[in-house]
Formats: C-alpha cells, structure tokens, sequence
C-alpha cells in the first residue's frame, strides 16, 4: 500500500517536474511560425522572406524580446505546393501552438491556409502585394492592395507623362486579372475611353512576344501610351528583350511594373529594363536613416548568419521583406499593448491601430487589417535599383476597390 | 550679385575655349549667361528662365539641362564662393573621391579657381553635395527646350525623335524650326520625320486647302500616330466640313489597308521564327526518337546543357577579355561548338549508361530517361544555383531592321537562318556521309545491319550523340531568345515531342513541315484570341490531327517501326 502510495507520488512528483518544466520554458520563449516555400519554384522569392524574418527575430530578440520574451521562430517549408501549406499551417497551429505566422507569397497559398487559421484563430501576417477581395478575421494583410501600387502607378503615368492609352498586360492568373479589372474601372472613371485600353494575358512561362511587342509598338505609335505590366517572375526576360530588340525606348511607351522587385533583378538581365518604371512601397533606394539602419543591420546580420544553405552574396532588400519586416514589429506592438501574447487581445490592438516607422516610412494597422503606408514609383537603374521620381504618402489600404470608381 | 557675375566670367572664360571651335561664336556669352541665369535663379523664376532657353544656341546648354533633368547635375562650390553647374563622375585614378566635369566645357572643375586648365581636378567627397532638384513642371520646360534643340542636334536619332515630339505636340510655334530644317536635312530618314512632323502641325491651320493637303500628305506617309488623329478628329464637335471628313476617311483607309499588309507580312515572319525555333528545340528529338526510337523524355535537359555551356563560354571570354573588350561579341560563335560537344558528351554517356540497354523496351525508356531528366535538374541547381542566369545576346543580335515597316529582329533572322543551315547539315551528315548510311541501315533494321558487319552499337551511340548535340545547339540559341535556368528543359519538353509526333515519327522532313505549320499556325491565330487561347487550338487542332492522321504528316512505312 505504501509502496503503491509512493510511487504515485514519485510519479505525480515527475509529472509535476515536467509540467514546471514545460511552464518555465514557455515563460522564456514565444513559438512563431515562419511559412514560406523553401523549395520547388516559389523557393527563389520565398527564401528571402524567410531570412529576413530570422534576421527581424534576432533583432527583437537581442534588445530583449517581446515582452521580456524571446522569440522562438519554427521554420516549415511549403516546398511552392498549395495542399502541404494547409497541412503546415494546421500543424504550426495544433503541434506547435505558435501564437503567430508570417509567411505565405502567392495567393492561392494564402487561399489554401485561409480555413485553417480560421478554424483554429491563428494569426497570419502576409506580406506580398495581392488583388484584394478578402478580408479574414485572422490574416492581416501588411501587403500592397491594388490602391496602394497599381492606382498611384497609373497616377504617375496619367498625370506625371500625360499618356492616355494604356496597354495592360500580365500573366494569366488571379492578381493581374482582377489588379486589371480594377484598373480599367479606374482608368474608365478619369475619362479614358476603353477604345483606348487593351488588355492582353500571357501563360507562365510564355516566351514568345513578338506578336505582343508588334502590337504595342503600333498602339503606342500616337506617343501617347504606356504600359502596364502585371507579367510574373521570369517571363519578364523574353518580353523586355523583345521591347528593346523592336527599338521601343521607355521615353516613348514606359512599361510600368508591379512585379519586379530589386530581388527579381537578381535574375534578370537588367539592361533591357533600364528607364522602365515600378511602383512599391519601398525601395532599396529609399533615403532614410531608418533604412540605412535596416540594410547595415540585415546585411551584417547575413554575413554572421549560421541559418544552412543561406546565400550571403549579392543580397538585395525589397517591399515584401520589408513588408514582412514590419509585420513583426506591428505584432510586436500590439502583443505590448495587449500585454498579452493570446490572438484574440493582440487582433484587438492590432485593430485599434498601432504603428511603426519602418525602412519604407511609417506604417499605421487600419480596422480593415491593412495598412496605411507610403508608395514610391521609381525608375529603373543599370544596376537593378530604382531611382525614386514620385513618393505618395501614408495611402490608405483598401481591399476592395472593384465597383467603387463611378465612372464619369 | 558679384557672386553671379563671377560664375558668368567663369563661364565666359571656359566656354570661349569650346567656341573657338564651334560656330556659333557670337552668341557664347548671352546663351551661357541664360542658362546659369536659368540655373541660379530662385525656384519661382526658374520656369520661365528655362523656356527662355528654347532656340538658344549654345552647346553646353543640352548637356546640362539633360543632366538636371535627369537628376544629375550639381552645383560645385569653388574656394572662391562661385557655383560650377557640373556632373560627378569617379575619379580617372580610381580613388575614393569624385571629380566634377563642369557643364559648361566638359572639363574637370580644377582645384582652385585661379588655375583654370590646371592638372588637379577638384575632390569632391561623394553624397557631400545635392543635386539640383526638379520638379515635375520643370521637367517638362527642361523637355520643351531639349526638344527644340535636338532638331539641329548632330546625331539623326536625336534630331530623329525631337521632331516627332514637337511634331505630336501640335503647336504651331514650332512650324518656321521644322521647315528651315527640312530645308537643310540631309537624312532621308529624318527629312522624312520632318514632313511628317509640319504635315502634323498643319493639320490644326486655319486654312482648310493646308489641312487637306496635310491630311492627304499623312496618308500617303502611312502615319500610324496620324490615323488615331484623324479618328479623333472625325468624331470631333463640331465635325470637320464634307471635303474635310472625305479627305480624313481616304487618308485613314489608306493607312489602315498598308498597316494590314504590313502586319501579314509580319505575321508570316512571326510565324517562320516561331517555327524556326520549334524545329531547333525538335530536330534532335526527330533524330533521338524519331530515328532511333528511344522516348527520350530528358531532351529539354539536354537544351539546357547547351544554355549552361553558352553561359560559361560567356564568362570564360568575360574573365579573359575583361568586360571592355570588343571581342567578347564573338562569345557566341565559340558557344555553338562548345554547346554542340558538351551536350552530345552528355548524351553519350546517358547512351552508354542508361539507354543501351532499353533499346527493345521503349516503355522502360521513358521512365528511366524522366528520372536522367530530374536528376539533371538538380544537377543544375546544384552547379548554377536554383535561380536564372544571365545570358548577355552579343551586340550583333541587339536591335532589328526596319523593311517597309515590317520589324526584323536580329536574333530572330539569326534563328530562322541557324534552324536552315542545322536542317541542311543534318540532311548532308544523313544522306551524304557514310556515317549517314549506316545509321540509316541501323535504324531500318538493327538485326540485320549487324549481321553485315555493321557495328551497330557505335552507330547507336554516335547517332544519340548527334541528336543530343543537335538538342544542344538549340539550348544555346534559346539563350538568346529567353531565360536560362535548371528547369528551362521542362518548358520546351512537351513542344518538341509534339512536333515530332504531328510531323511523323522518323520523318526529319515532317517535323519540318510541322514545326513551321505550327508556328505560323499560333502566330496567326494569337493577334484574334490572345496568346493563351491560342495555344490551346493549336494543341485542340494537333489532337484532331492526330485522329484523323495517326502517322502524322508524313508517316514512316518501316519494319521496325510496325
């Protein structure tokens, strides 16, 4: 009988030692998800993401963490496949427990994790500029709308270059579909004719563009037209060359781009781009001593980095990772104004509004879970960086602009 | 005002160096004075003090308002207290300083202002100066200025563009410039340019016999610019007058009917490139596995060997010539050999150590070469890294030629050539050569061509060779024309089995006919549905096809084939 008692106790005493344990080491640290494809074909963009997180993570966690808590990051990969990054997230969610997630690039990953940070209340930060046309409880959007890239782009061309037709062209999928969409009811609202808009889709991988260049060349020969380019990735390559091979010259017909960052210029011949214009929230170029700090830091952050795998040479910084950078910190803010690391009270504070000056200039988290930033539009340099020509300041984010330009 | 009147002297005594040499003597010191009045005076003036500068003739004023325009221009603080307008630049010796090369001679700013013309050039610490801002408006008076300049600028380009932008800017100002230059234009090009530019011009005159004439001049120059006018113009209120709307619809039917003729033409060309290109990345494989019978599904692995291999030529020619020499254009020409031999090495030992052995099961084939093909793949990613690289074309594939306005690209004459003369060398090494023979013999019947002595093996792996080579060349001309990276092969895997198999398998003269009906074929068809639709009836139509010609175009009757 005292034998049975004893060992009930030193079983209870164990489990009690381990359950201390458990408790002690989540007192030391917070569980963040980091979900990104670190392999197959989104792996190129991706991985920066994923470094630029892990840089943030160390930064936050040097000067003292979150609430006197550091940052526990759990790295999972999506390996570009739609399916495993549900499967990721609910395991981010229900194995590890994480109190938050950054991650995902394109929009049917975002789509397909959608349900389960719902079903589960997690919390998603995502970073990449997108079409719109959502808004979930459990995702903030730290992404570009379309009002806050492609309307202040258009902005530049209609009333910086007074061009007046505009050929809008992209890959064949949901962002340039309906960012397009959008624009049209935009273009339509400030008086252009929709004789005047040509709108022609091209598949991934597409290489040929002689018939489409053939085209803009005889559309933009009144020299008052421009395009506007939502081509995704690689595709970019065949159709620039084409443009500079047929003699188009970015002061005759520019070709404005939302999807060529200063990190795609890693893999693209930039020569053939040069003069064509782009439009983010942030550039590399970008002249503030809050972004000379970020670059300083992040790329001396790369040169020590022990992370496997990690490219140190050639590194750039763009909007998604900047855009990524200051999801932390906002969640940071909020977790400290919430006091407390539970979903629920941190969206709250999110909700109410806080903010942060980031590398790009300062960000403000609206009721609607995207924020207030700036957007620059810049030129393309020889050497892959923008030259800023025009800043629009603190653009307010709004997801869904379909149907709201009454036409004139 | 001393301080003004310095720069001015400054300016003077530079500038008369330069004008010397130049004609426009008498005019130096009153152009170089507007243009530092331009450039000092406080921000409200500044606009107008740069269209005072529109028809001043003075040869630094281009220079520096293309500098300020472009956000480049400085204002280089001398010992003295005087401003230099001048344009940073490294310095010749390498250091970490900048020099400034003064707008106004073209010459580095020297150390001390009394020492003008001594060998010192001022040091300037970078970012320790701003430019000279801009704003939007500016910008465009800058434009406005550099326009009317470029009509008399020494280079027709520039002359070239200049006047179509005055001439789309319709402003009758500008009328007595166009016409002295057309005048005195000796370019056949920019003469043209000009009459276009003034018949533009005219179309807004008051008088209505000058409007038609202009109407019916613009017509007749197949002015694409003029017809979204005239249109313009037809739908205007209140509309032009009956002779007016008559003249405008001739002149618009007439540009519509040459543009029509034009894009046909061009079409033809996009179509004959597009299939130039489908029977480079096809050719191997009609020989691989029309010929030979072997599905060989890492074919596009092998294109990318021949990519790679143009990029390391590439570089090789970088890093021994340095990127400043002239004959790094030449990389090209040394990168087909190089492509042709490493991939054909390639497909030799994918020959020796995989498909020798699978020759009578062409099921296993395809699995085994699909997984040569991945593992190549990662090969890739593991050499060159996942992402793509960066293929420079050579200066002589850059650009295009214009033939009654239907646009040739280089790179694209380049292919539709190259595709021939591959055609023609692979129908020399088959029907001329006895190689040729015996690999017909070979691939006819293999059983028997070894019972007469043929070494039916080596011919095996010499003609798998060739057509890998063949795969390679292709791979280094798609370099020219797209992206290089480990999974480009994937992309161009599908077009070449489809070429070969709607052209009749081991047939080389069907995948001909059927790369070319093919790419003419998509190319007519993507002005109507756009570039995704049409690929989709190309591929409906080569299901048909098949349907209703299982053999293909031009099917084989071979024993070993039945």
């Amino acid at each position: 009988m005292i034998n049975k008692l004893n060992k009930t106790l030193g079983v209870s005493a164990i489990a009690l030692g381990l359950l201390a344990t458990t408790a002690l080491r989540a007192a030391e640290s917070v569980k963040v998800g980091v979900l990104h494809s670190l392999s197959g074909t989104m792996a190129i963009s991706e991985t920066s993401l994923r470094d630029v997180l892990l840089f943030t993570f160390d930064e936050i966690n040097a000067k003292g963490g979150v609430l006197g808590i550091k940052i526990e990051p759990v790295v999972v990969d999506g390996a570009s496949n739609w399916p495993l990054f549900a499967e990721k997230a609910k395991q981010l969610l229900e194995q590890d427990k994480v109190s938050v997630t950054f991650g995902c690039w394109t929009s049917v990953s975002r789509k397909s994790v959608l349900p389960v940070f719902e079903k589960d209340n997690g919390l998603l930060f995502y970073p990449v500029q997108y079409e719109g046309e959502e808004l979930s409880k459990n995702i903030f959007y730290t992404a570009e709308a379309v009002g806050q890239q492609a309307t202040p782009g258009v902005d530049y061309l209609l009333n910086e270059l007074g061009k007046k037709k505009f050929y809008l062209l992209g890959s064949d999928y949901v962002y340039p579909r309906t960012t397009n969409l959008v624009l049209k009811e935009y273009l339509t609202s400030k008086g252009i004719p929709e004789s005047s808009i040509i709108e022609k889709y091209t598949p991934f991988g597409h290489t040929d563009y002689q018939q489409i260049v053939a085209e803009i060349k005889q559309f933009g020969a009144s020299g008052d037209a421009a395009v506007v380019s939502t081509l995704n990735g690689d595709t970019n390559v065949p159709f620039f060359r084409e443009l500079a091979n047929a003699g188009i010259k970015s002061e005759d017909i520019p070709v404005i781009s939302f999807s060529v960052s200063e990190d795609e210029f890693r893999g693209l011949p930039t020569k053939d781009l040069v003069g064509h214009l782009g439009a983010w929230s942030y550039f590399m170029s970008v002249d503030t001593p809050a972004n000379d700090k970020f670059k300083k830091n992040f790329f001396a952050w790369l040169e020590k980095s022990t992370v496997p795998g990690i490219e140190k040479k050639g590194r750039v910084t763009n909007s998604p990772m900047v855009l990524s950078y200051v999801g932390v910190y906002l969640w940071k803010a909020a977790v400290e104004k919430a006091g407390t690391f539970e979903v629920d009270a941190v969206r709250a504070a999110l909700e109410s509004g806080v903010t942060f000056d980031g590398p790009g200039g300062k960000v403000t988290m609206q009721k609607n879970h995207h924020i207030t930033k700036n957007v620059y539009v810049g030129e393309t340099l020889a050497d892959g960086q923008f030259k800023i020509l025009k800043s629009y300041e603190g653009v307010y984010g709004e997801p869904f602009l379909k149907g709201t330009f009454g036409s004139k | 005002m001393i301080r003004s009147l310095l720069i001015v002297l400054y300016g003077f005594v530079l500038g008369s160096g330069l004008a010397r040499s130049s004609e426009s003597v008498p005019v130096v010191a009153s152009g170089r004075a507007q243009l530092l009045d331009a450039l000092l005076t406080p921000p409200a003036r500044q606009i107008a003090a740069v269209r005072a500068l529109i028809g001043v003739e003075d040869a630094a004023i281009t220079p520096a308002l293309t500098a300020w325009r472009a956000g480049e221009l400085y204002l280089v603080p001398l010992p003295n207290g005087a401003l230099v307008p001048a344009t940073l630049a490294t310095a010749p010796d390498g250091g970490d300083f900048l020099v400034a090369i003064s707008v106004l001679d073209g010459l580095p700013v020297p150390d001390s202002a009394s020492g003008v013309g001594s060998a010192h050039p001022l040091r300037i610490v970078p970012k320790s100066l701003k430019s000279l801002e801009t704003t939007a408006t500016l910008r465009r008076a800058i434009r406005d200025v550099l326009e009317v300049a470029g009509v008399a600028d020494a280079s027709p380009s520039v002359r070239y563009e200049s006047i179509e932008r005055l001439g789309q800017s319709r402003k009758a100002e500008h009328l007595p410039l166009l016409q002295a230059r057309l005048a005195i234009e000796k370019t056949p090009a920019v003469s043209r340019a000009l009459a276009d530019a003034i018949a533009f011009i005219q179309l807004s005159d008051s008088s209505p016999t000058v409007r038609l004439v202009a109407i019916a001049a613009l017509g007749e120059a197949h002015s694409l610019a003029a017809a979204s006018r005239f249109k313009e113009l037809l739908a205007a209120t209140p509309p032009p007058s009956s002779e007016e709307v008559a003249a405008l619809s001739a002149a618009l039917k007439k540009i519509e009917s040459h543009w029509k003729t034009v894009n046909f033409f061009g079409d033809l060309f996009r179509g004959l490139s597009a299939g130039s290109v489908l029977l480079l990345i096809a050719l191997g494989l009609a020989i691989t596995f029309g010929l030979m019978g072997v599905i060989n599904m890492a074919h596009g692995e092998l294109m990318v060997v021949g990519a790679y291999s143009t990029f390391v030529t590439q570089n090789l020619f970088v890093s021994a010539l340095g990127t400043a020499s002239p004959f790094l254009n030449l990389y090209f020409i040394a990168a087909l050999p190089a492509a042709f031999f490493s991939a054909a090495l390639v497909g030799l030992a994918l020959e020796r150590g995989v498909i020798q052995f699978l020759y009578k099961r062409p099921l296993e084939s395809l699995l085994a070469t699909w997984g040569v093909s991945l593992a190549l793949q990662q090969t890739f990613r593991l050499i060159f890294g996942p992402a793509n690289v960066q293929i420079n074309a050579p200066s002589w594939l850059q650009g295009s030629a214009a033939f009654h306005d239907v646009l040739f690209a280089y790179n694209r004459l380049f292919v539709i050539g190259f595709a021939a003369l591959v055609v023609f060398g692979v129908w020399l090494v088959l029907n001329r050569t006895s190689l040729g023979l015996l690999v017909r013999a070979v691939m006819q019947n293999r059983q028997m061509a070894s019972c007469i002595g043929v070494r039916a093996t080596r011919v095996n792996m010499l003609t798998f060779a060739f057509g890998s080579g063949l795969a390679g060349l292709a791979g280094a001309c798609l370099s020219q024309l797209g992206n290089v990276g480990p999974s480009m092969g994937q992309l161009h895997i599908i077009d070449s089995f489809m070429v070969v198999v709607s052209g009749g398998v081991g047939n080389i003269l069907g995948s001909v006919a059927a790369s070319l009906g093919i790419g003419t074929v998509d190319q007519l068809l993507q002005p109507l549905l756009g570039a995704v639709m049409g690929k989709i009836l190309v591929l409906f139509a080569i299901i048909l096809f098949l349907q209703w010609r299982p053999g293909g175009l031009f099917p084989t009757r071979s024993r070993s084939l039945d």
